[in-house]
């Protein structure tokens, strides 16, 4: 909100500078945004053209004697072709600043010196709403016979700090000049001085005589009022009026209507003047638009309004949306003779709805949806009248139509001086206490150490105890905060399970060389279908978020592969030649009965494409991470439609009844779909999985004293025997004694026939307790060939 | 015969030093040493030498081949050290020649920010906790004395799923959680992602982080929030920082503060980073709203609390100076590999 300092010093005095005032209601609670001077230029006077010749050397220029209030009259040459002698002018003097940084200086023009500049209105930037002839071609020529040096801000109405605050959700009585002013008043331990409001009422007849209002929703209408002006004169307003409204950031329009935008900034009160002639019946309805009902507003548009909507009508039909803007029909005109004026509160919950789902944000609506005080509504009428007066613009009918079926009672808080010390943690004594209360308004009585408050009904946020901490703090200062250590049990912190575990996992495979990577959690469908899942697949049955900012951000991820592809295919096609990297992160897939929450799954991937990027390499890593949790997982070939159908793997645990995850390199058709250059390699684990069978480290058994035996085989196999789990059935049949099983060649040759397979193995016997016999070794063996030979038709390589 | 001896000792010596290899060192032994050798020829011509003389010329030949076989042995190690010398050298490598495709690796910067975080409250007292990122109005709003259609809810553009749950837009819904499951004194840090409907630009992003500490016990003041955030100033940004507090507004706490800390840039002198104010708006804060406390089933008569939030990507763009926000979220290799934790 903006509020010029002229015209917030009408109602208190702020005798500072413009920085200091900031800071001072910076800390005290109110956000100032910054200040602004409402002229955008420096140094330029009123002149006074003696004389006028043609230049020497130009068909267009002239060569001015200008009279500037100084000892000396200035050469100017001025190219305007309205510049005639006699005339008076807006003057700009050696080092004024004008808009857009320009400095004048002065300088030859065609070989004839100029000690100046005579403007133009958009040379200045003066608004034509304020003064009206400085839009015409050329330069200004002021109406007005003015004091050569005098400073033209003082004609435009210019020059003045506009101070802009941000004012926060909990307190729309500071949404107004008055607001602001009174706010202020108490922070600098100033007086607020409202205007006397007093105004005849010479109009002829009463209300009634001209008009009709029929409230029928009280809930959303909480109070109507409304004025009647007669013999309206349509016309400029005065300059102060339009020099406020300018600072304020408001366009002067007419008297009636800058009457009411005037009321609203001044007062907070949003108004509405209708003109009266094109109100049906002269009645006016306060109701709930009829389903579908069109209504064309002021900006032109049509809108197509529901039955939640409130709506000002005639007789007939809706002609405005209530509190948030008027409708073109009853427009004040030139012509418009009778007005009627509104001001009312509305329902805020009511009016926000309205005004977003039709998409409308005024001034009004803006007000109404942060909270206008019913109570004070008459009080801004009454201002309003009294404008009317005083720029003598219409007759003020006798009588106000007011409907205010349930006035607020008086707002009483009690609190306990000792626990709003507490709370504050600052030790401040009573006196000092209702001392700030009273510069509230708020009136305090003290009873032991109860402080009995009646709340002014402008400050609806004052609810409790609470809020009256905050009030005495922010105006003790809150710089009086001490810092102090926390009483009471002391507690140990620590982290949630969980995510300590995560970030073990993740240090891990920074070890391993991998980047962390983050990415959103919502993902568009498009780029699920992509990974051409089964149908019925429960990943393709997304959490949809109902107003999303796109289609890429449209739904609640169900696996984070998409997301790891779209990062990969990024990084290949900027160029970068190779990447490891993962994320732990959930993926949200959706309930099972309505109104529960999306079960959020974490979910570890692991990724890498480019320089020694295969299969193997992204195995080690899964490998070498599992084993830090005491892991070796079942791995075999498997996994979704994505990864490469020869390249993919399922790895699971405790003889597959659990799964813990997938890994594989990604299917060519995928990786084009993601515009993906390079080959990639993925891997996902369910973090959860991986948490829950992690074995602790067991205890420490000497080191063998023995000396250990390797044996080597060759065994031929059918190509489609899995190398690891014929590996794994040789360790489980060489028994105890077998230390390990090494895969040291595989060969594929003619002489081997074709699809078959030469499987090399050095099997390592040890005993912890003696040293090993032929005997035990042998037999061993023999297990091993027979077991091949039975359940893989693996034989000894002849 | 002596003189013979002599002449063959001084001969193999004076040869000895010409020898460049253990080859050519070998075969001098043999031709002086060996079974047929110079000098052990001498021992097998002893047939010819007077009897008495024997035990005289065998002592002198037993001489002499001491006397090689030492001088021999000598050369020997210092040929071996001069042949282990040329090896090493012609093993040497360039150390300069690049390592290619190496890949530190790093964790995200936002963990690396949240981890700092962790051990500063974690060691304040405070316990790490975590709720749905998904979650009920109820919570994320309602419990927070944000009813429906109050205007507070504009400045938290939130993104639905249906009319009661709501992709959480902070990470007040966790303190709602905790404070409805769980009795006084409760100490808590809550952290994570919440979700705003912003466009993603190089200041905005829809996705972000938070992280919320939640104090309740008997007799908490202000002043404890005061001396706690001063604590974690301190510890963020080292001695001398400390914190100023500002009146604010959140519907959740009353009194509420905006909270500054000193400008680690520039220690409060004023820098270009705090637009020369010395101080940088870091958290939001106050004492929890009795109205939170009672929606929670907390009795506010007995207990008072304080509440602070602060953004994660705030802190880490302080840290680290991220020209774009849209960097956190796209993962160039080549921004990630700036970090490294």
């Amino acid at each position: 909100m903006k509020a010029p300092m002229k015209w917030l010093n009408e109602y208190t005095k702020i005798n500072m500078p413009a920085e200091e005032y900031a800071r001072r209601m910076i800390m005290t609670g109110t956000a100032v945004e910054g200040w602004e001077n409402t002229a955008k230029f420096t140094n330029v006077v009123v002149g006074y053209v003696k004389t006028c010749e043609m230049h020497p050397d130009s068909d267009h220029l002239h060569v001015c004697t200008v009279d500037v209030g100084a000892e000396n009259d200035l050469q100017i040459v001025c190219g305007a072709p309205n510049v005639h002698a006699g005339a008076y002018v807006c003057c700009a003097l050696e080092g004024a600043e004008l808009p857009g940084g320009v400095k004048i200086k002065h300088g030859k023009i065609r070989g004839v010196e100029s000690f100046g500049m005579l403007c133009s209105g958009p040379e200045l930037d003066v608004p034509s709403d304020l003064y009206p002839h400085c839009g015409e071609e050329g330069i200004i020529l002021l109406k007005e016979e003015v004091k050569p040096g005098t400073d033209v801000c003082e004609i435009f109405g210019l020059g003045d700090d506009v101070i802009e605050y941000e004012i926060l959700a909990n307190r729309p009585d500071c949404l107004s000049v008055w607001g602001v002013a009174r706010e202020s008043a108490t922070v600098l331990g100033e007086h607020f001085v409202m205007p006397e409001i007093a105004y005849n009422e010479k109009g002829k007849g009463k209300f009634d005589d001209y008009a009709k209002v029929i409230v029928e929703d009280e809930v959303n209408c909480p109070r109507y009022c409304a004025r009647v002006i007669t013999n309206v004169k349509i016309g400029p307003s005065p300059k102060w009026m339009r020099e406020y409204l300018h600072g304020a950031g408001v366009r002067s329009i007419n008297n009636i209507v800058d009457i009411t935008n005037f009321v609203m900034l001044e007062t907070g009160h949003p108004m509405h003047a209708f003109d009266l002639s094109k109100v049906r019946e002269q009645t006016i309805v306060v109701r709930r638009a009829h389903e579908g009902e069109e209504l064309t507003t002021l900006d032109g548009k049509t809108h197509k309004l529901t039955g939640e909507m409130l709506v000002i009508a005639d007789k007939e039909k809706a002609t405005g949306l209530a509190g948030i803007m008027g409708g073109e029909e009853s427009e004040i005109v030139n012509d418009t003779a009778s007005v009627l004026f509104e001001c009312a509160a509305f329902e805020r919950g009511n009016n926000r709805v309205t005004a977003r789902s039709l998409g409308i944000r005024t001034e009004s609506s803006g007000r109404f949806e942060k909270g206008v005080c019913a109570e004070t509504a008459m009080q801004a009428l009454d201002r309003a009248c009294m404008l009317v007066e005083m720029l003598n613009c219409g007759d003020i009918v006798p009588g106000a139509y007011d409907n205010y079926p349930n006035p607020k009672e008086k707002k009483i808080v009690k609190a306990s001086c000792e626990r709003i010390r507490r709370r504050i943690g600052v030790n401040v004594d009573v006196e000092k206490m209702e001392d700030i209360l009273l510069s509230l308004n708020i009136e305090t009585e003290l009873d032991g150490d109860t402080l009995t408050c009646e709340i002014p009904a402008y400050r609806v946020d004052i609810e409790g105890e609470a809020d009256l901490s905050e009030e005495i703090l922010r105006l003790y200062g809150y710089d009086a905060i001490p810092s102090t250590l926390m009483n009471g049990v002391t507690m140990a912190g620590k982290r949630h399970e969980a995510q300590s575990f995560n970030a073990g996992v993740k240090r891990a495979l920074v070890g391993m060389g991998y980047f962390e990577t983050q990415s959103f959690s919502f993902v568009s469908p498009k780029w699920i279908e992509k990974l051409n899942l089964s149908e019925g697949d429960p990943r393709l049955n997304t959490v949809v978020i109902r107003n999303p900012l796109g289609e890429d951000t449209s739904v609640m991820r169900t696996t984070l592969v998409p997301s790891m592809l779209n990062s990969l295919s990024l990084n290949m096609n900027r160029g970068n030649a190779d990447a490891k990297l993962m994320e732990i992160s959930p993926v949200f897939m959706p309930a099972e009965n309505d109104g529960e929450l999306p079960k959020e799954v974490p979910t570890l991937l692991i990724a890498m494409y480019g320089n020694g990027a295969d299969f193997f390499t992204l195995k080690e890593t899964v490998l070498c991470l599992l084993e830090r949790y005491g892991l070796k997982p079942y791995v075999s070939a498997g996994g979704d439609n994505y990864y490469h159908p020869g390249r993919k793997a399922l790895l699971t645990l405790r003889g597959g009844s659990v799964k813990l995850g997938q890994m594989g390199e990604i299917h060519p058709d995928v990786a084009e779909a993601f515009d993906m250059t390079a080959r990639a390699y993925v891997a996902e684990i369910d973090i959860t999985a991986l948490k829950n069978c992690q074995l602790p480290i067991p205890a420490v058994k000497p080191l063998p004293k023995y000396q250990a035996v390797s044996r080597d085989i060759a065994l031929v196999a059918d190509e489609a025997v899995p190398a690891g789990d014929l590996m794994a059935a040789i360790e489980k049949a060489a028994g105890k004694l077998c230390e390990g099983v090494k895969l040291f060649d595989v060969y594929r040759g003619e002489r081997l026939g074709e699809g078959k397979k030469s499987l090399a193995f050095s099997i390592i016997f040890r005993s912890p307790d003696h040293t090993l016999t032929e005997q035990e070794i042998t037999s061993a063996m023999d297990k091993i060939l027979k077991t091949s030979e039975k359940n893989f038709g693996a034989v000894i390589r002849a | 015969m002596r003189e013979k001896v002599l002449e063959i000792t001084n001969r193999t010596l004076e040869e000895l030093k010409t020898c460049q290899d253990s080859q050519a060192l070998e075969q001098l032994r043999v031709r002086v040493l060996g079974k047929k050798g110079e000098l052990t020829s001498i021992l097998r011509g002893m047939g010819q030498v007077e009897p008495e003389m024997r035990p005289k010329v065998g002592q002198w030949v037993n001489e002499a081949r001491e006397t090689i076989e030492n001088a021999i042995s000598e050369s020997q190690k210092e040929i071996a050290k001069r042949e282990k010398e040329k090896r090493l050298q012609a093993e040497a490598i360039d150390v300069t020649l690049p390592v290619n495709d190496r890949s530190a690796g790093s964790l995200h910067p936002m963990t690396l920010v949240l981890e700092e975080l962790f051990d500063i409250f974690t060691g304040m007292g405070f316990e790490a906790v975590e709720g749905p990122e998904v979650e009920f109005d109820h919570y994320n709003f309602e419990l927070m004395n944000i009813p429906k259609n109050h205007p507070a809810r504009d400045a938290q553009d939130t993104f639905y799923i249906d009319d009661n749950i709501v992709l959480r837009t902070h990470t007040s819904p966790v303190q709602a959680r905790i404070m409805t499951t769980r009795k006084p004194p409760i100490r808590i840090v809550s952290f994570g992602r919440v979700y705003r409907a912003d466009e993603a630009d190089a200041t905005h992003s829809p996705v972000f982080h938070q992280l919320e500490g939640l104090v309740i016990d008997e007799n908490i003041s202000m002043g404890d929030l005061k001396g706690t955030l001063d604590t974690f100033a301190r510890r963020l940004y080292g001695d001398g920082v400390t914190t100023r507090f500002r009146p604010s507004f959140f519907p959740f706490t009353e009194p509420s503060a905006e909270v500054d800390l000193t400008c680690a840039a520039c220690r409060g002198k004023g820098c270009r980073i705090c637009k020369d104010t010395g101080w940088i708006e870091v958290l939001g804060s106050g004492m929890v709203n009795p109205k939170v406390l009672e929606m929670c089933g907390i009795d506010s008569k007995k207990y008072s609390g304080f509440a602070f939030g602060m953004g994660v990507e705030r802190l880490a763009n302080l840290k680290y100076n991220v020209p774009d926000m849209r960097y956190l979220y796209e993962n160039d290799i080549r921004f990630l590999k700036h970090f490294r934790g």
